[in-house]
């Protein structure tokens, strides 16, 4: 009985062994990052799950007393006046930062570099250092450095249109949101313009000497082969930075807290003001857990989306 | 070593203050002339955690001096100090992360006394009535003060400086505006009439601010809208039911105060938007760039420091006006308060550190480096307090004022505050739908129950 | 996916002889006023920040320095215990860089070449855990970082520093691998070397512009963050730049003044070292981040 068993399962028994044998190194090489990103990622996102469903907060009667609340805090999103603001700030802000912003000037910027290589301007890699400068200095810098470019009665744009005569422009009042995006494009654009340089000049040299033997002028060549080639990339490019742009604020609160009114409270905003000036964490992780939610769908849509071009 | 550092250091200072201030000090921390010290001396022991933020420098020296004072009257008592250099608001958060999980907490915080009733309701603090009962210097807080840092009947925390504002009338701006030096208003609308006539005559000159939206904090409750509201004869809270009001005459007619200040353009859209918004419009009107404010009592002694002659000649400052009447009112509060921590495993000696620190001497000292009247009323008499006109003044004002809530949820009110403010400032909604929204945010933030509309 | 190991290979050292062409004279003059505009908008706030830095009235505006001094520089270090906050900067930034390669360069490496049959679905949740809202994990990591005793301590910052950025790295690194040939490796095992041994001699050389990524992204990283220093250390010894320029913007001049000049000088020595460490590698982790995409 034992050996007939034993004799059975034998041979799946031996493949599985040896699958483990073989992987055993990898997994032991990924323990480390699974130990890592446990600690700091999926365990506290677990609790913000199961937080988003308990009333918790970090001052009064409910910091005593947390109590379950089931679904309460995603109907109370659902209805709060403020959710649909701050969805659409968030939508006008990662199209207008990561899309408009960073993805086409980040295009224009890598292509006109690959241009002036191949012409040899030397003043390129002035601009070029520029670009990077911005994307290398932290965020809080960053924000602190859009402050005195902006500011109504002493920010350099004024004081510069003063010397031209002109009156002061409350940018951050009148312009708020584009003023966000602009600052967030100033310092997000390198990384886009790194991936489509790279990208660019792993173009085959001989695509183009087609192109020239055919007798296609630039903007042919460009358009035929240039732009189709950078495709996958750009997609990648494309999916990375919304992501990441969806979720930035440190930005946004040093130049308007997310002022004037509710104009550029994105949503990225609305749930550290909920979590960390009203204390309300139970709220506060439901905005969280539903921003998730709306990255995997974005995640999966795009996966889809790739996977049916491929 | 580092300890005996400091308490060398502030010994220095001990003496240095006692030969400056002679008797007083000396009887103000002489330890065999305080009752409650020598009534149980030999009961205390252990360590204490001081936890307190610090942003103007002024407090780390009081802070030690006690320490070292009552290491010296209790020999098993020693003090550990965490001084964080923070923001107050940082601290606040830090401070609420350590209370709300396990593990060790500090047995003495410092934060604003607007704090009373949600961290009672949380259970983070412990009512001091036992302490404060054996407590021979509680006879010197009056009784508005008291009530100040009770909540349910009980009494919180210990204050040492109280808050109180004034409205700031830049002197040279008004006589520029054509309405003389010693202009005030007659009422509180005749402010924005103030504001128009500063803007017509000099364009360079902000008229007026008037805080706002999130940025201005909890600024935008205490220095803007809770007084309007008080002075177009309402309230923002029930005080017979206890509940919050929502939609009511005097809402409405605050928020169109501040759509005419906005609209008109007599106060600037800066303050939605810039992270530290007080700041900015304080240093503006030390240096002359701002006309009217509604300001902290304690902001003119930065002003003070800065240029004395001139801050005396050309800033005047006022009560807050009412519907009919000028200058009238004012709005208190407890300032920052020191508390005993619900889970400190040393609650006896963290009341020694706290009585120790509140003595006579050190709330006259600290209330002059930092201007804001003193909370027990004996201090007023120390010499160098009387020495500023400015101070006197200011703690005379109290008499006039109204103080801030310390129901628990007033915290959540203020962000409801910040979003009606912020909404009419910002020309996104007329008052009266501000008025409406600001009902239903108060519902939502705390409770449909607990919110009530007058018509 | 179709294409040769060799193919593959070529692709992430690309030096290609390009084309040289002579441009005319209006194209000339078209793109130098492009290069000119770039450099304006990307520079601009810069300038602010070097002027103010030096002047003794500084203001949010850009002037020259009426009053030139270097009191700033001497206030911060003298005031502000700013050579303790650079120490702890260095000390964790490049801490954390070290961690973070070796566990990357590890776990991409692993996940590269592991069979699994959900792959793809695992690489694509790792890099969905990094959209996690800090805001909502930020009370679960202090409580956690406190059980653990990892509140005021080097080690604590070290850790949450390597896993922040931990997920993108991870998913970047696995793509440099993809495009690593198998039979590299393959050839060194049957040379007697371990896997271990193998990845370091013969794998890592090859993927060197990853590491460089890795470690650039990493250590910038750890140079920024704040929000995580501010709830993890409370202690004035133990805070790094970030942290120490937060404070001075948040307190410097008490009730009434913003000092712009303070801030701007901590600025200052808060973004050189960034410039400094990413101009002195900058040939290594452009290149490898223009290949970061490559065999995704």
């Amino acid at each position: 009985m034992t050996a007939v068993g034993a004799g059975a399962i034998r041979p799946r028994s031996a493949v599985s062994s040896s699958a483990l044998r073989r992987n055993s190194a990898y997994l032991l090489g990924l323990s480390p990052a699974a130990l890592l990103l446990t600690l700091f990622f999926v365990g506290p996102s677990i609790w913000a799950v199961y937080t988003s469903f308990t009333n918790k907060a970090l001052v009064g009667i409910d910091a005593a007393r947390p109590r379950f609340v089931g679904l309460d805090n995603y109907q109370r999103l659902l209805s709060d006046p403020d959710f649909a603001t701050v969805l659409l700030n968030s939508v006008v802000f990662v199209v207008g930062s990561a899309v408009i912003g960073q993805f086409v000037l980040g295009l224009l910027l890598a292509l006109l570099l690959d241009h002036s290589e191949r012409r040899r301007y030397r003043f390129a890699t002035v601009a070029y250092a520029a670009v990077l400068l911005a994307w290398v200095n932290p965020t809080v810098i960053a924000g602190f450095l859009w402050v005195a470019m902006y500011d109504f009665y002493y920010g350099s744009l004024n004081t510069g249109l003063a010397l031209l005569g002109l009156g002061p422009v409350d940018w951050l009042g009148r312009f708020p949101m584009l003023a966000v995006i602009i600052g967030n494009v100033w310092r997000g654009t390198a990384f886009t313009m790194l991936i489509f340089l790279g990208a660019l000049k792993t173009i085959p040299s001989d695509i183009y000497e087609a192109a020239r033997v055919d007798g296609a002028n630039s903007w042919r060549r460009f358009w035929d082969h240039t732009l189709p080639s950078l495709r996958p990339i750009a997609a990648l490019a494309l999916l990375s930075i919304t992501m990441s742009t969806f979720g930035t604020f440190i930005l946004i609160q040093t130049l308007t807290n997310g002022g004037p009114g509710s104009q550029t409270e994105v949503i990225a905003l609305y749930a550290f003001h909920e979590a960390f000036r009203s204390y309300q964490i139970g709220y506060g992780s439901t905005i969280a857990v539903v921003m998730l939610l709306l990255n995997v769908a974005f995640a999966v849509v795009y996966l889809r989306w790739s996977r049916a071009r491929a | 070593m580092e300890e005996r550092k400091i308490s060398v250091l502030s010994r220095r200072a001990f003496l240095q203050a006692m030969a400056a201030t002679g008797v007083v000090v000396a009887c103000g921390t002489s330890p065999s002339t305080t009752p409650s010290g020598s009534a149980k001396p030999a009961t205390l022991s252990g360590t204490v955690t001081v936890s307190y933020p610090d942003e103007l420098g002024a407090k780390p020296k009081y802070v030690e001096k006690a320490a070292a004072d009552l290491k010296a009257k209790y020999s098993g008592v020693d003090v550990k100090i965490d001084l964080q250099k923070i923001a107050s608001g940082d601290y606040y958060t830090k401070l609420l992360l350590a209370l709300s999980g396990g593990g060790d907490v500090p047995d003495v915080i410092h934060v604003g006394g607007d704090r009373i009733g949600e961290l009672a309701d949380a259970g983070y603090i412990e009512p001091l009535d036992k302490y404060v009962s054996q407590w021979d210097d509680w006879k010197n807080y009056p009784q508005a003060v008291k009530d100040g840092v009770s909540y349910q009947g009980k009494v919180w925390a210990i204050p040492y400086g109280l808050d109180m504002r004034w409205l700031y009338i830049r002197r040279d701006a008004m006589e520029k505006a054509g309405l003389g030096a010693e202009w005030t208003p007659k009422n509180v609308d005749d402010i924005l009439v103030g504001a128009k006539a500063v803007k017509d005559k000099n364009a360079a000159e902000i008229p007026y601010a008037l805080y706002a939206g999130v940025g201005a904090d909890t600024g935008t409750a205490n220095h803007s809208f809770v007084p309007l509201v008080w002075a177009y004869g309402g309230d923002i809270l029930d005080k017979s039911s206890g509940k919050w009001i929502g939609d009511s005459p005097a809402v409405r007619k605050a928020l169109d105060y501040y759509q005419r200040a906005y609209s008109g353009g007599l106060s600037p859209k800066e303050i939605l938007t810039t992270t530290k918004p007080w700041t900015s419009m304080r240093e503006k009107e030390g240096k002359g760039q701002l006309a009217l404010l509604f300001e902290g009592g304690w902001v003119y002694g930065g002003w003070q420091t800065a240029n004395k002659a001139e801050t005396e000649k050309n800033v005047h400052y006022v009560l807050h006006p009412t519907l009919s009447a000028g200058p009238s009112f004012t709005i208190g509060g407890p300032g920052t308060v020191w508390y005993v921590t619900a889970k400190s495993k040393n609650k006896d000696a963290a009341w020694a550190f706290i009585a120790q620190w509140n003595n006579k001497d050190t709330v006259a000292k600290l209330n002059i480096e930092d201007p804001h009247p003193v909370a027990r009323s004996d201090s007023a008499d120390v010499a160098e307090f009387k020495a500023q006109p400015y101070l006197v003044d200011s703690t005379k004002a109290l008499e006039k004022a109204r103080f801030i809530p310390t129901d628990a949820n007033y915290g959540k009110v203020i962000g409801a505050i910040q979003k009606a403010t912020g909404r009419v400032a910002a020309g996104e909604m007329s008052p009266d739908d501000a008025a409406k929204r600001y009902t239903d945010d108060l519902k939502q933030a705390i409770g449909a129950d607990k919110v009530i509309t007058q018509q | 996916m179709s294409i040769g190991s060799e193919a593959r290979i070529q692709t992430i050292v690309p030096p290609r002889a390009r084309p040289l062409e002579a441009g005319s004279r209006v194209e000339w003059v078209l793109m130098h006023i492009a290069f000119v505009v770039i450099t304006v908008f990307f520079l601009a706030p810069f300038v602010w920040l070097f002027t103010a830095a030096f002047d003794a009235q500084a203001q949010a505006y850009i002037r020259w320095p009426s009053q030139p001094t270097l009191d700033n520089f001497v206030q911060i270090f003298e005031k502000y215990a700013f050579a303790t906050a650079l120490g702890n900067s260095v000390f964790v930034a490049v801490s954390t860089m070290v961690l973070t390669v070796v566990v990357v360069a590890l776990a991409g490496y692993s996940l590269s070449r592991i069979e699994l049959r959900q792959k793809a679905w695992i690489t694509y949740a790792i890099l969905l855990l990094q959209t996690m809202p800090l805001s909502a994990t930020m009370v679960p990591i202090y409580g956690l970082a406190r059980e653990l005793g990892l509140r005021n301590s080097y080690l604590g910052l070290i850790l949450v520093h390597a896993a922040i950025e931990l997920p993108f790295l991870v998913w970047l690194m696995k793509g440099f691998f993809d495009s690593v040939p198998r039979h590299l490796e393959e050839a060194a095992w049957l040379d007697g070397r371990s896997k271990l041994r193998a990845l370091f001699e013969i794998v890592l050389p090859v993927a060197r512009p990853g590491i460089a990524v890795a470690a650039g992204l990493s250590f910038l990283s750890a140079w920024a963050e704040v929000l995580m220093v501010l709830i993890l250390v409370d202690q004035q010894n133990m805070k790094t730049i970030p942290l120490a320029f937060y404070e001075t913007f948040r307190t410097a001049g008490g009730y009434t003044e913003v000092q712009y000049g303070l801030v701007a000088a901590m600025a200052v020595l808060y973004v050189l070292p960034v410039m400094a460490v990413f101009f002195a590698t900058r040939r290594l982790m452009v290149r490898g981040l223009m290949n970061s995409t490559r065999g995704l």
